[in-house]
């Protein structure tokens, strides 16, 4: 079977880890938001839901663009953005039903997850288990009172 | 197939042009009228090459490499002295045409040409017929802009001057390779080819997104609901997330 990007919002402890993976892989910058291509969504302290492309079948995205710029990649199955086919309509970006393609600004081009080619790095960062790229969803509960303790591993201490 | 560019060997699939199989082996052609996105025309000329076949290898041509399509036992060569000469020749001519354009400029001082030793054109725009900036329009739908007029007297321009079926989607400029297309954007308005669009507002937070013309031709055009264009990709993501919150607790 097919590896693919689970998300499972349950597990999700709003490190924020996947956010600067993205970030860091696409732009080569950890400290730019408007560059990542997952968000989380934190609605209560057991409640965080990272949202990123769906990659869907019959993607709005893909329809509406006319060059051709975002294509399904036959290998990953994501829809891939080819940067140079781009005409920066940007029709992608209001088509898209989840909100999943931005315009970047600071770069002048669609923002959109890409898997990474096959590797997804917010997958790879991720400490709960949250975002895993495999075939199957990982198998056993997260303690939530062990939430506070994860999400102090990423927080740089005070000096 | 194989071919040699530059004496190394690289392979290439049927129906590439020579110019994509160079570039995607990491050589440098300069070129100006071609963007992936549209078709190919050799407007520009910058990135000629000089080809020699297998049969006839004592002789050579120069070719346009952006629709000259890959041939089995092609040698190219990118950079020889006919080559520079020609791609000279040309920025030359290009220098004289848009005097104003930094693009074009900086690209004849990488071929260590100062100044231009034509007449420069008077009051000249940044425009150099590349043409990018038509066939976007045609593959965008609407083709609301096109090269009308001779020689010297060339320009692009919507029909009879009117923009009827313009769109404003600002595609145009924002592909034009030296930024010679006049348009201007604020959060209220686009305007372009002396035009006027009033962007639609984000239903949910009153974010600035596209004018009604594109959004009402790109649903059209691509059968998709113009609802799916009312809220802003902010305020769809937001909602994405409050809906899979529902939906696993």
């Amino acid at each position: 079977m097919r590896k693919r990007l689970i998300v499972t919002p349950e597990r999700c402890v709003n490190c924020r880890s996947c956010e600067v993976a993205c970030s860091f892989t696409h732009a080569g910058e950890a400290n730019k938001p408007a560059v990542t291509r997952i968000r989380v969504y934190t609605f209560s302290e057991e409640r965080n839901v990272p949202v990123t492309c769906l990659q869907c079948e019959e993607a709005a995205c893909m329809t509406v663009c006319p060059t051709g710029a975002l294509s399904r990649n036959p290998e990953t199955l994501a829809v891939d953005y080819n940067e140079e086919k781009c005409i920066r309509c940007k029709s992608c970006v209001y088509a898209c039903p989840f909100g999943n393609c931005h315009f970047d600004a600071a770069y002048l081009h669609i923002a959109k997850c890409d898997l990474c080619g096959g590797d997804p790095a917010c997958a790879r960062f991720c400490p709960s288990g949250a975002l895993v790229f495999d075939t199957q969803p990982p198998k056993g509960e997260i303690n939530r009172e062990d939430a506070p303790k994860i999400r102090m591993k990423f927080t740089l201490p005070v000096p | 197939m194989r071919m040699i560019i530059d004496g190394r060997v690289v392979t290439a699939e049927k129906g590439r042009t020579i110019l994509e199989v160079a570039r995607e082996n990491g050589f440098d052609i300069p070129s100006l009228c071609y963007h992936a996105g549209v078709e190919s025309w050799g407007g520009c000329r910058l990135c000629l090459v000089e080809i020699s076949k297998t049969s006839r290898p004592d002789r050579s041509e120069l070719v346009v490499s952006c629709i000259y399509e890959a041939e089995d036992g092609l040698s190219i060569k990118t950079a020889s002295p006919k080559v520079i000469e020609a791609r000279r020749d040309v920025l030359e001519m290009l220098m004289a045409r848009a005097p104003e354009s930094a693009v074009v400029r900086e690209l004849g001082y990488k071929y260590g040409i100062i100044e231009t030793a034509y007449v420069k054109r008077e009051n000249a725009d940044k425009c150099i017929m590349c043409g990018i900036c038509t066939r976007v329009c045609e593959v965008m739908g609407p083709a609301a802009i096109t090269l009308a007029g001779r020689g010297g007297e060339r320009v692009v321009t919507p029909p009879y001057g009117e923009a009827e079926d313009c769109i404003g989607c600002l595609a145009c400029a924002q592909s034009c390779p030296t930024g010679a297309i006049e348009f201007s954007e604020t959060p209220d308005e686009r305007s372009i080819w002396g035009r006027t669009f009033k962007r639609m507002r984000c239903k949910l937070c009153n974010a600035p997104m596209l004018p009604k013309e594109q959004v009402n031709f790109v649903a059209n055009k691509s059968g998709l609901s113009p609802l799916y264009f009312e809220v802003c990709d902010s305020c769809r993501k937001k909602q994405s997330a409050k809906t899979f919150a529902r939906l696993v607790s």
